[in-house]
């Protein structure tokens, strides 16, 4: 078995992936803190949950076809990935303990 | 129809997540004779989590909030409070990297490292974040529960 590199497509949704899981917690902990912004995220669904949603899976598609074009070391791509899983489900987890 | 829709939310959250167990033991084994297997197993994982996201998505929005409110009022809220709160926004991690699954097993997984260290973590994270959403939900049902019994 060879360390070969990954696809364009795969690297690009990968890091995809791992920008819109930061991004979308970022979201949940700032339209808990802003009140106008989680209206304004109601406005444009009738829930801001739906709207963060689409907005998650709009992100990641949308970043996946951009970032075909980029060229990130598959390893670092791995980390980048588990990183930030592992920083979103405990930067929610402690957000919604102390908020 | 709400009924329907809770445990419809919850089977296939399930579903995804045994799936993505499924890819990850495939990816371990990763020979061509299951490559076409595993990317079976990975739409799976993909096309439950969407199903769960749209189930749960709608019960959230129309039922949930009169089990919210029952659970803020009785002795558990932190049903609410933390591990809903946490697993609402905790599920759009679980659907990205169940999205993300389809698209990195069409890697040839059995002579490419990277791609299968790739698909043993997204399908690993998949499974741990799954097994976690479904724990809070046992919690938050838990929580309707003590609050209806003291009533």
């Amino acid at each position: 078995m060879n360390a070969a590199r990954l696809s364009p497509t795969t690297s690009g949704f990968a890091l995809a992936a791992a920008v819109t899981v930061l991004f979308s917690t970022v979201v949940a902990c700032v339209k808990d803190a802003n009140a106008p912004f989680k209206a304004f995220m109601k406005s444009l669904t009738d829930h801001d949950w739906t709207t963060q949603g689409l907005a998650d899976v709009l992100l990641f598609v949308t970043l996946g076809l951009i970032f075909t074009r980029l060229k990130v070391a598959p390893g670092h791509l791995t980390a980048i990935l588990i990183a930030s899983v592992v920083a979103a489900s405990l930067g929610l987890g402690l957000w919604y303990a102390l908020y | 129809m709400a009924d329907v829709l809770l445990l419809a939310h919850a089977a296939l959250g399930v579903l995804g997540s045994i799936a993505a167990v499924w890819v990850f033991v495939e990816a371990l084994n990763a020979r061509p004779e299951n490559a076409e297997r595993t990317r079976i197993a990975a739409m799976l994982a993909a096309v439950p989590m969407i199903g769960a996201w749209i189930c749960g998505g709608y019960w959230y929005v129309h039922f949930y909030p009169r089990e919210k409110a029952l659970i803020l009022a009785g002795p558990w809220p932190f049903a609410h409070n933390l591990f809903m709160e946490t697993k609402e926004h905790l599920f759009f991690v679980t659907l990205i990297l169940a999205l993300l699954l389809p698209i990195v097993v069409r890697e040839p997984l059995y002579s490419n490292a990277a791609a299968r260290k790739m698909v043993l973590s997204v399908a690993g994270l998949i499974g741990l974040t799954g097994l976690a959403l479904e724990g809070a939900g046992a919690v938050i049902d838990h929580g309707v529960k003590v609050a209806l019994l003291k009533r």
